[in-house]
């Protein structure tokens, strides 16, 4: 528990009669970055703004650094923040915006120079020193917005959608960047974002929230390959979903009856007789000629990607996804009859959505 | 497609550049060529060009105590305007936008009255058997009515009190589009209310604080029935110069007043604008 550099403790946020955080727990480890994922509305930035003290809990406490927080002003907590909008001030340049925490923090101005110089190299932004914000690219004002951040050396970065406003390349650029920083600084860093790539690529464990509920907490490639719900499973990327019924099970290999026909998929619960779903990702979909292993199918249709290609398939289970990597991938045409099959471990299964 | 653009910009200036030319500009340098002529027992102005009504006025104590006295209360009334309007404005500002609404028409309702009204409204207030006294008296606190009136601490209530909306309305405008996020931004960058306040939410509102100062003072500049009314004979400031030189058929002094008038006027808006430099808050920094 010493480890934690941010802990939320039961915490409840209600606006009127809506409950936007409803009962989150969490901890953040030291050094690590912590995304929150989910679809706008899910309670994310209001969890972050929990933590920055924007907000006041309904209910529940707030730890920064083993210290309760809950009832602290933001201005006496540990943390500095990137905004979405970077909220960088414009009547200031851009090393008085990152002196400003410094400044704030009563640095003398010898020290403080010194340190956002650092905090501009840092961010490959030395040279801007005396510009002003509006006259500077998103990218760059993002950047100015980071170095403003980390230069106050806080306990907890705080990053609401930080690059939500800039476009795909630069932001996948950003991406890289941002994780390099924060390993090289060892800072502890929590992370809003919508986009799943993003907090995949990104964080060291991933929130999956919905309607201010943590569905699964987890690091990125355990919340990928084992959802537990199909909620988080379809919000992470693309799955094919199978209904079917445990008939048999033996070595935590459980075998599941469905429509098109008999798969077997690792599970450790999942007692013979139960009705379950199962979701397969479709890039663990192998394709293969009729007569061989796996559910029957028809090819629908055909999406070319480039490095793979998608494929649309029908079978007596309903459809089926498949990506295959181009460099491997046969030669189908659409309403060819195949076979679709996975390994044991390619599948879980899921809690279904509630109907 | 740049020129056809051209072509339609100066469409539609033309209109209202000639009509300012013929009905402003022309009549301005008019003025200001009447200002150099001596003054004629029969005409408008007389037929020898001079500098004589400018030096006459800047050498004479008399008319120097009055632009002293003219600056003084412009300066008075734009400090208790910029000191009681802005924190008026800052909560207006924190309003939900409808009720702030609301309050800013409640603050917009006394311009409705004629200023003449309400000058004689403050009369009815200050004056010898007004309110105040009358009041003061029944109560025994006083004896001899308190000379409330005909000064310029009249003046300067009776302005402020109408300038007053025009400085909240303005600095409320440009708080209420103010990005909060900036506020927070200082909060997480470890500065307190105060320090905020300072070096952040001040500072962004410049342009506000600006263009009210700059309404303010140049409406205190013009005013002229308050000024009289409340003033009286005693407390006259350049304004009240210009009208009594223009009864007086002093018409080239009352030129020269106007644009001494006119000059403080800009000197002055140059001085506001140079200290806060409103300028500088273009663009949300986004």
């Amino acid at each position: 528990m010493s480890r934690a550099d941010v802990r939320l403790d039961n915490v409840r946020k209600s606006f009127g009669a809506v409950v936007a955080v409803n009962d989150v727990t969490l901890d953040i480890e030291r050094g690590t970055i912590f995304s929150l994922l989910g679809p706008s509305g899910c309670g994310k930035t209001t969890t972050l703004r929990l933590i920055a003290g924007f907000e006041q809990p309904s209910a529940g406490e707030v730890y920064i650094r083993g210290q309760r927080v809950t009832s602290v002003a933001p201005y006496r907590r540990d943390f500095s923040m990137v905004f979405q909008s970077y909220a960088l001030f414009p009547h200031l340049n851009v090393a008085e915006n990152v002196a400003f925490g410094l400044r704030m923090r009563r640095v003398p101005r010898g020290e403080r120079g010194a340190a956002v110089k650092g905090a501009l190299e840092l961010v490959k932004l030395g040279a801007f020193a005396d510009r002003y914000p509006r006259q500077l690219s998103g990218g760059q004002q993002q950047r100015v917005a980071l170095a403003r951040a980390i230069v106050v050396k806080p306990a907890v970065l705080l990053l609401d959608e930080p690059l939500g406003a800039l476009d795909k390349m630069l932001r996948e650029e950003m991406q890289v960047e941002l994780r390099d920083l924060q390993q090289r600084l060892g800072i502890t860093a929590v992370f809003v974002t919508h986009d799943q790539e993003e907090a995949l690529t990104l964080s060291d464990r991933v929130a999956v929230m919905r309607g201010g509920v943590i569905e699964q907490v987890g690091a990125p490639r355990e919340i990928y390959d084992r959802p537990v719900n199909e909620f988080v499973a379809g919000f992470l990327g693309a799955s094919n979903f199978l209904d079917g019924c445990v008939v048999s099970r033996e070595d935590g290999v459980a075998l599941v009856e469905t429509a098109g026909g008999r798969v077997r998929v690792v599970a450790a619960s999942a007692p013979v007789g139960a009705k379950v779903r199962l979701a397969v990702r479709p890039e663990r979909v192998r394709m293969n000629r009729p007569g061989g292993d796996g559910l029957s199918a028809q090819v629908r249709s055909i999406v070319y990607r480039g490095a793979v290609t998608h494929y649309y398939m029908d079978g007596a289970g309903g459809s089926l996804l498949a990506y295959a990597q181009n460099a491997a991938a046969g030669d189908w045409e659409v309403g060819d009859d195949v076979r679709c099959a996975w390994d044991a471990e390619g599948g879980v299964l899921v809690a279904p959505e509630p109907t | 497609m740049n020129g056809v653009k051209n072509l339609w910009a100066w469409a539609l200036l033309t209109p209202p550049l000639v009509v300012a030319l013929a009905l402003f500009v022309i009549p301005l340098l008019y003025l200001f060529y009447i200002s150099l002529h001596t003054t004629s027992p029969s005409e408008i102005y007389g037929s020898t060009l001079t500098l004589e009504n400018y030096t006459s006025i800047l050498s004479d104590s008399f008319y120097l105590g009055i632009i002293r006295r003219t600056l003084a209360t412009a300066s008075a009334i734009l400090g208790l305007c910029l000191l009681i309007g802005y924190p008026v404005a800052y909560f207006v500002a924190l309003l939900p936008p409808r009720r702030r609404m609301i309050v800013l028409l409640l603050l917009l309702f006394p311009l409705m009255v004629s200023n003449v009204v309400r000058a004689y409204g403050w009369v009815a207030i200050l004056g010898r058997r007004g309110v105040i006294n009358t009041g003061l008296r029944d109560l025994g606190v006083i004896e001899v009515p308190l000379d409330l009136l005909y000064n310029v601490e009249a003046v300067v209530v009776g302005l402020m009190t109408i300038l007053l909306p025009y400085m909240v309305i303005s600095i409320a405008n440009t708080l209420s589009a103010m990005d909060r996020r900036y506020e927070e931004a200082a909060h997480a960058l470890g500065a307190g209310p105060i320090r905020t306040f300072l070096h952040v939410t001040l500072p962004l509102s410049t342009p506000g604080v600006a263009s009210g100062m700059l309404l303010v003072f140049l409406l205190t500049l013009s005013a002229y029935v308050t000024i009289t009314l409340l003033g009286g004979p005693r407390s006259k400031l350049l304004v009240s110069m210009v009208y009594d030189s223009v009864v007086g058929f002093q018409w080239p002094r009352a030129a020269a007043l106007a644009f001494i008038l006119l000059a403080l006027a800009l000197a002055l808006t140059g001085v506001i604008l140079a200290i806060l430099r409103p300028n500088r808050i273009q663009g949300t920094g986004r």
